[in-house]
């Protein structure tokens, strides 16, 4: 048994009492683009900064493409297990765009190709400048992330994130800090990658978007995963009470079509 | 107030024992201000350490050195040091030794402020990205620091020029001390003592003056 991703009895507490995964245990396989939808403090970042090995969790485990790549230590009060090599294969953008403000865009960029992979700086810019120039932010190359739009610095985030040719993307509510009408350009980018069959786990509050990208959708809650389906179903007939109830707080309506 | 005859002829007559004097004021501040820009950094991550004695000798090393007068802790350093550690260095270097130490001190904490400025999420980046640990102290958080650091840090090198002139109450022939010399031997410590003044004042303003350029600089870029 050897999904893409797969997570094994993962539990994440905060000093030891406050849990906020139990017994998380999910798999996903290349390609699918799972959101995580649910109330907040429903565990849903939590669960992608573990999966990036942000957090110290208590139990549990996770693999890469069967490859064990972070592990909870009983005997450590710090750190988890972690097998870097593999755990640099997983990406990861941010609410808060997390850009370097000392460096400019292609600075950003490049970054980690050079001083974690080695990459030399005139092949690392090469590659950068052909991402950008994909992503419609040539021009913005030379720019400090001070100068930039909130919708222009989360695609400079994706691009960075990009450039480590990662094999699953996480993104964690990437487009909530930013003005209504800057969203669109950061979901066009992500559902681009879509088309190129990019790996994702999304968390997000923005159920159309989640409906429009998602292959799987998961409802969690108080630290658990309630509900786990394709977007048809859980958006128009979700199993659980609990899902049905959150939807309906959250669209005002029965079912989104 | 009686009338005084101003004569500057005694500034020409003695520029040469001046201008040594300037020099080594110029030297032991340029020297100092790079032990305390590297040496700053050293302890502030000392202090940030997850290792809890290597935060308490950095935080006693702060506190002793930002709770006592520069003076004291230069003659103290000039008569101690030897005493007790049985070393005697060229006064220049005791000079090095208790400013050096002091500026780190101050320059520690600068450096403090500007890391704990730094959003805890650019640390989860770093992560993402692959940084190693050094390498994210290096690359991210070292010139995030000194860049917002740098008004503060300029600010504690204009003290450190001034706090140079106390090196003269151990007879370093710096700018202070020449003057001082002159001004008895020449009975002219008006114009002595003015002169001196201005060239520390003229030596500060440019130095003062950046302070706020690098201010402005920083807020339109991490606006």
């Amino acid at each position: 048994m050897s999904s893409f991703l797969n997570v094994q009895g993962l539990r994440k507490s905060f000093g030891g009492h406050l849990v906020v995964l139990d017994d998380i245990n999910f798999q996903m396989e290349a390609g699918e683009r799972v959101v995580i939808i649910g109330p907040s403090g429903s565990g849903k970042s939590t669960l992608l900064r573990c999966v990036m090995g942000l957090e110290k969790i208590d139990k549990g485990r996770i693999e890469l493409e069967g490859a064990r790549y972070i592990e909870a230590n009983p005997k450590s009060k710090k750190d988890n297990f972690v097998d870097i090599p593999v755990r640099n294969k997983v990406g990861m953008v941010f609410q808060h765009y997390t850009l370097f403000p000392h460096l400019t865009v292609l600075g950003n960029l490049i970054l980690a190709p050079m001083r974690a992979r080695g990459e030399s700086r005139s092949s690392a810019t090469e590659r950068a400048m052909q991402l950008l120039d994909r992503l419609g932010l040539k021009s913005k190359a030379g720019a400090f992330p001070g100068m930039l739009s909130g919708g222009q610095k989360q695609r400079v985030a994706i691009a960075r994130a990009l450039l480590l040719d990662p094999k699953i993307m996480l993104f964690d509510e990437v487009t909530s800090a930013l003005d209504p009408e800057l969203v669109t350009e950061v979901e066009g980018v992500m559902l681009e990658l879509a088309e190129q069959k990019m790996s994702m786990m999304i968390v997000t509050h923005d159920m159309w978007f989640a409906k429009r990208i998602a292959t799987r959708v998961i409802f969690s809650a108080d630290g658990r995963i309630i509900e786990d389906a394709p977007p048809a179903k859980m958006f128009t007939n979700p199993s659980e009470p609990r899902t049905a109830d959150f939807l309906k707080k959250v669209l005002h309506v029965e079912t989104i079509s | 107030m009686g009338r005084y005859t101003w004569d500057f002829s005694v500034i020409t007559a003695n520029w040469d024992p001046l201008m040594a004097g300037l020099a080594v004021t110029l030297q032991l501040t340029a020297i100092c201000a790079v032990i305390g820009l590297i040496g700053g950094f050293l302890v502030c991550q000392m202090v940030m350490s997850r290792i809890a004695p290597l935060r308490w000798v950095a935080i006693g090393f702060i506190e002793l050195f930002r709770c006592t007068p520069a003076l004291v802790q230069i003659i103290w350093i000039f008569y101690c040091v030897p005493y007790f550690f049985g070393v005697f260095f060229d006064p220049f270097y005791m000079a090095i030794l208790a400013l050096g130490m002091n500026i780190t001190a101050f320059n520690a904490e600068a450096y403090r402020a500007a890391i704990q400025s730094i959003p805890a999420s650019h640390y989860d980046a770093c992560t993402a990205l692959g940084l190693s640990p050094l390498k994210k102290t290096l690359f991210v958080i070292l010139p995030q620091a000194v860049l917002m650091a740098i008004p503060v840090l300029l600010t504690n090198t204009i003290g450190l020029l001034q706090q140079t002139s106390l090196v003269a109450i151990v007879a370093i022939a710096d700018l202070m001390y020449e003057g001082k010399t002159l001004a008895t031997q020449t009975y002219r410590p008006i114009e002595i003592y003015t002169t001196v003044a201005f060239i520390y004042f003229a030596l500060s303003v440019p130095l003062s003056q950046a302070v706020g350029l690098f201010e402005r600089r920083l807020r339109s870029r991490l606006a």
